[in-house]
């Protein structure tokens, strides 16, 4: 057992993969010689060396079209795109023919990738580079995402989403890269497609993906403590394959749901899941389901501003306590 | 400046001048009765044809090995069958049925067999450039001697992923061929009036320090001299190579469209450099006899009434499909 | 090499064609355009010609006779390997792997394969308005008043009386609770000696103890009973006891094989699958039992099995044998006794003759069953040993009269004697 940072732990989750497999190969801007824009890549190259870590020019198109033509042909390949907001520019390749390509051609053609994306806000970068856009990527058929918010699970979900035969996105939460948590030692394999009950409760269900969890779980504290409201709080995680389970059966416990998302309110990935309980569990809710995200505009870079867009912990101790009661 | 590229002996041998021709006849004999079959309303949706632009296809077709890979566009019937794919797959699958390649499930656009190294057509102009580096990657990496080859046409040079993708291909020494098919109309605008330099494909080389390599695509031969040189360079590791092919398409962009914009005597002038008609002189300067040159023209047109016959008998694809291949376990499950 | 030449496509909708005449006979060359036969659809009669060239060796349709679209009609060249009667041409070289037709789930599903039109699996059923006059009702509370049949009335009172303006799970919960009538147990006064042992009720018994006053008070009871022959029953269960027990854990008595019939008997006679709320008497199409378990002389829980009237013998056993093992473990939930439409009490392990059980208000009905044993009977006119059981009733008068309630039992103890339990249990009658 050892103490890791997230941004470590993504080092180790490659690594672990990389050494075990050796089609497994990782292409990115400053990935290699730099180890990353964000260090969360430090190591990698000179472990396994240039012709498995390659630094690229700044060309998303061509980034995610060669990992798609190696993994097409054989390889694995990890690709980095620096910033989540940068996908827009190599959305053609994550929308139109990455998640396409097995159906179109009836199997013939498989593409196992991984992309890894630095997602969130938190570190005063701007509108366009604090984008959460998880949800931009949950709605296209034929992709698997995922959003770990621990180092464990970053190990875990990594080790199986570059196992998985599927292309996966794979979102790390910028502003996490510094949080640290406890790892066991050894191989570390994860499942796509599971969410995780956090904090077992009976009065209401939070859901929370990525750094929002942190502050669920916060929040979960101060209902308890202050508010006599025992919350129960479930790590979504994966996105696409999604653990409806779970989620249901949580609701069916509490009769309450509670999502809280980091993107901005419309089509945030809890709209999909207050869909699917408002049916399939319509019949456990005891009260409506309340979505608790940051309001619908591009985020400021000033740092008290950005602060109050994203749901912080006292605004979700707020809304959760005032709809309990009301 | 067109290089041009001298012919002193027979460095090609009759056995490969008779894939040559056979190629060429059957990728015209395919297209024509595709444009049937869309007349008849049994090729659905849309269709994009090659008339006129057989040589290149079947040049390269017959250069490459088995084991290389190929890209194509959405206009990619002709390389399709020009890497030995049966046609009633590639006409099921226009018609969209049972029989087809993909069963129905990718139509026209998307033709892939991988089994004959089609690593699929596709529908994005210039998406195919970057994947096709990745393919040549992944060869290099696994000290594989495939080559990779990809086909596009005159439009692509001018969208951001064709530039991407040369100046990827050289910085990494890529055993990939990039093959440019000037068939001088981008859509329904004429390529030039849109394009900052003369040659779309070959004044852009030297930006990415290649050479500028300026064919007529529609001699064969000349086609697959240059074809080889290209490939066997990339093979031996000597990189990637941009090469543009002068043609002409005597359709239009689709089957949608007659056509229209082009100035009249125009199509008539490129129908006197018809790859057809300039190989089927070619065979006779090379000593093939008439029957010789019209047992493959018979035989070509014997295999496209059969195929006719067996997609025409061919159901469609079961429903079972329609959630069939969305992810690699063969299911669809996005939740449990 | 062999060819085959198969029926052609001759229209859009033509299935099937039917070779009119042959123009060539086996032996005979074929040249690519010779006329081969002359075929009738539906809609035409047309000529086929040769589009491949070969000895013609096997006619495999021939005059007079019907080939679907596709199929292999005669063979040039030789043996032709794939012999084939089936719509599809089978000389086809399909170069791509063919993909399984049924798609797996990338994630395993409980509830098996992800259906394509059913995403998510809307919940079919309706559990009552969503609002009693002003008063708004979330779904989980109209959930649980609608399965443990409370009164939407009386709660909406409630909330109305308490200023408030919906009624949630809270409210529900907390008027389940709540005695029906309140009428406290009195308590006496009386004297104690140090001979004497005071024992007080356990939690079970006093709960129980207050509500079975209360319906002995409130409703009037009629009792009925009625002798069955248990001999076939025993014949059957017999053959099946050691596998059932094998199978599922579970003991094969004669509890489910009465339950299975009380299912049959009441679907005759469904005013007794009923409630009773003192005016009206609430008739269910489900038939909902309640199983009498006595857990070990401290206390006695009636466990539901929930919507059983279709169950085959099999699967009630199982449901009761599952909802008996929870109750002996303690493990029954709210659930397990809410909606009870019909009980049924069994105390043969005794062997008493027979026992007048208390109504579950609001059921209208509760069964009773005692010893089943060797008895003398009449059979024809002859004395002879039978499995012998009696079987009673006590029934709410108010909710219908001796004669129905008689009829009743006449079709349960005939249900038990004669149906063929043998195929509710897997084997072919």
């Amino acid at each position: 057992m050892a103490e890791l940072s997230y941004r470590d732990a993504v080092i180790r989750g490659i690594s672990q993969e990389m050494r075990r497999d050796n089609n497994v190969v990782f292409l990115g801007e400053d990935i290699g010689k730099a180890g990353g824009v964000f260090k969360a890549t430090v190591g990698l190259y000179e472990e396994f060396g240039p012709l498995r870590v390659r630094d690229t020019p700044i060309s998303e198109q061509a980034i995610l079209g060669a990992a798609m033509g190696a993994a097409m042909t054989g390889l694995r390949p990890i690709a980095e795109i620096m910033f989540s907001d940068f996908v827009a520019v190599c959305f053609d390749y994550i929308a139109n023919e990455m998640p396409k390509i097995s159906y179109m051609t009836n199997g013939q053609v498989k593409c196992p990738l991984v992309i890894r994306t630095g997602n969130g806000a938190g570190v005063r970068f701007g509108a366009q580079h604090s984008q959460s856009i998880e949800n931009w990527t949950m709605m296209i058929p034929g992709l698997k995402v995922v959003a770990p918010s621990s180092p464990i699970d970053v190990i875990g979900l990594m080790a199986a989403a570059i196992r998985d035969n599927n292309p996966v996105i794979f979102h790390e939460h910028k502003a996490l890269y510094a949080t640290k948590g406890e790892v066991p030692d050894g191989e570390i394999v994860d499942t796509l497609g599971t969410a995780k009950i956090l904090r077992p409760g009976k009065d209401c269900t939070i859901l929370a993906l990525a750094m929002m969890v942190h502050r669920a779980m916060d929040a979960a504290e101060i209902l308890a403590r202050d508010h006599g409201i025992d919350a129960e709080v479930i790590d979504v995680r994966s996105l696409v394959p999604l653990d409806t389970q779970t989620m249901l059966a949580s609701v069916a416990k509490t009769g309450r749901l509670f999502t809280v998302e980091e993107n901005p309110r419309l089509l945030g990935w809890g709209a999909e899941i207050a869909s699917i309980v408002a049916d399939e569990g319509f019949w456990d809710l005891d009260g409506p389901i309340v979505r608790i995200t940051t309001p619908h505009i591009p985020l400021p870079a000033a740092d008290h501003l950005e602060d109050l867009a994203l749901p912080n912990v006292p605004r979700i101790v707020e809304k959760i306590r005032r709809v309990m009661n009301g | 400046m067109v290089k041009s590229m001298a012919i002193e002996n027979d460095d090609i041998g009759n056995e490969k001048r008779l894939e040559l021709w056979r190629k060429q006849v059957e990728i015209r004999d395919c297209e024509k009765r595709a444009y049937d079959l869309f007349l008849q309303n049994l090729i659905k949706g849309t269709s994009h044809l090659s008339l006129g632009q057989e040589a290149i296809a079947a040049a390269f077709g017959v250069a490459m090995q088995k084991g290389d890979k190929s890209f194509c566009t959405y206009r990619g019937h002709a390389h399709t069958l020009a890497r030995g794919v049966p046609m009633e797959g590639m006409l099921g699958e226009l018609m969209l049925r049972d029989i087809g390649l993909m069963r129905g499930k990718g139509g026209s656009m998307h033709l892939t067999s991988v089994e004959h190294g089609v690593m699929g057509s596709y529908a994005i102009i210039g998406a195919h450039l970057p994947i096709a580096c990745g393919s040549a990657w992944r060869a290099q990496y696994l000290g594989e001697k495939d080559v990779t080859v990809c086909f596009f046409g005159d439009g692509t040079t001018n969208i951001g992923a064709f530039h991407e993708a040369l100046n990827f291909a050289v910085i990494w020494k890529l055993p990939v061929v990039f093959v440019c098919e000037n068939n001088l109309y981008m859509e329904y605008t004429l390529n030039s009036d849109v394009t900052a330099v003369a040659s779309p494909a070959g004044d852009r080389a030297s930006a990415y320090g290649l050479e500028k390599i300026v064919i007529d695509g529609n001699d064969a031969d000349v086609v697959y001299r240059t074809a080889n040189t290209a490939i066997e360079k990339a093979r031996n590791g000597g990189g990637p190579s941009l090469v543009e092919c002068l043609t002409y398409r005597h359709s239009g962009h689709s089957r949608a469209d007659p056509g229209k914009y082009r100035p009249p005597g125009e199509l008539e002038k490129w129908m006197e450099r018809d790859p057809i008609k300039i190989y089927k002189q070619r065979m006779k300067d090379f000593g093939f006899t008439e029957a010789q040159i019209e047992a493959v023209e018979a035989e070509s047109k014997r295999k496209v009434e059969r195929a006719t016959e067996l997609c025409k008998a061919s159901p469609s694809a079961p429903e079972e499909l329609l959630t069939a291949d969305v992810y690699a376990d063969g299911g669809w499950a996005w939740r449990n | 090499m062999p060819e085959i030449i198969i029926m052609p496509q001759l229209g859009e909708t033509v299935a099937e064609g039917k070779i009119l005449n042959w123009f060539k006979a086996v032996g005979d060359d074929v040249k690519i355009g010779d006329r081969l036969f002359e075929v009738e659809t539906d809609k035409v009669t047309v000529e086929v010609e040769a589009i491949v060239a070969g000895k013609l060796t096997e006619i495999r349709t021939g005059n007079g006779a019907t080939a679907k679209i596709g199929a292999t009609v005669a063979v040039l060249g030789g043996e032709h390997v794939l012999a084939t009667s089936a719509s599809m041409p089978v000389a086809v070289q399909n170069t791509q792997p063919q993909s399984t037709p049924v798609p797996a789930p990338s994630v395993p599903s409980k509830h098996g394969v992800l259906l394509p039109f059913e995403e998510v699996r809307t919940p079919l059923g309706r559990f009552g308005k969503a609002a009693a006059g002003d008063i708004r009702l979330t779904p989980l509370a109209r959930r649980m008043i609608a399965q443990r049949g409370l009164d939407v009335a009386a709660l909406a009172q409630q909330a109305l009386a308490k200023g408030l303006r919906k009624v949630e799970e809270k409210d529900v919960t907390a008027f389940a609770e709540l005695p029906a009538s309140p009428a406290p147990a009195q308590k006496l006064a009386l004297s104690i000696s140090a001979a004497d042992q005071v024992i007080t009720l356990n939690a079970i018994r006093s709960r129980t103890g207050e509500k079975l006053a209360e319906n002995w008070r409130t409703i009037p009871h009629v009792f009925q009973a009625i002798d069955v022959d248990f001999t076939e029953v025993e014949v059957v269960r017999a053959r099946h006891k050691e596998r059932f027990k094998t199978e599922t854990g579970y003991a094969l008595t004669y509890l489910p094989f009465i339950a299975r019939a009380c299912c049959i008997a009441l679907q005759a006679f469904p005013h007794i699958n009923a409630r009773f709320d003192g005016k009206s008497l609430i008739v269910s199409n489900s038939i909902n039992l309640g199983i009498a378990v006595d857990l070990n002389h401290n206390g006695l829980v009636v466990p539901v099995v929930h919507g059983v009237q279709d169950f085959t013998l099999q699967g009630l056993a199982k449901a009761m044998g599952r909802q008996i093992e929870k109750a002996k473990n303690n493990k029954l939930t709210p659930a397990d006794f809410s909606g009870g439409t019909y009980s049924i009490t069994n105390n043969g392990a005794f062997g008493t003759s027979f026992t007048s059980p208390i109504i579950n208000a609001p059921q209208v009905a509760i069964l009773s069953s005692d010893a089943i044993r060797k008895k003398p009977a009449v059979v024809g006119d002859a004395v002879v040993p039978r499995l012998m059981g009696t079987v009673g009733q006590s029934f709410d008068h108010r909710a219908f009269d001796g004669a129905y309630a008689a009829a009743f039992l006449s079709k349960l103890k005939n249900t038990i004697e004669t149906k063929k339990w043998a195929g509710e249990l897997g084997e072919n009658t």
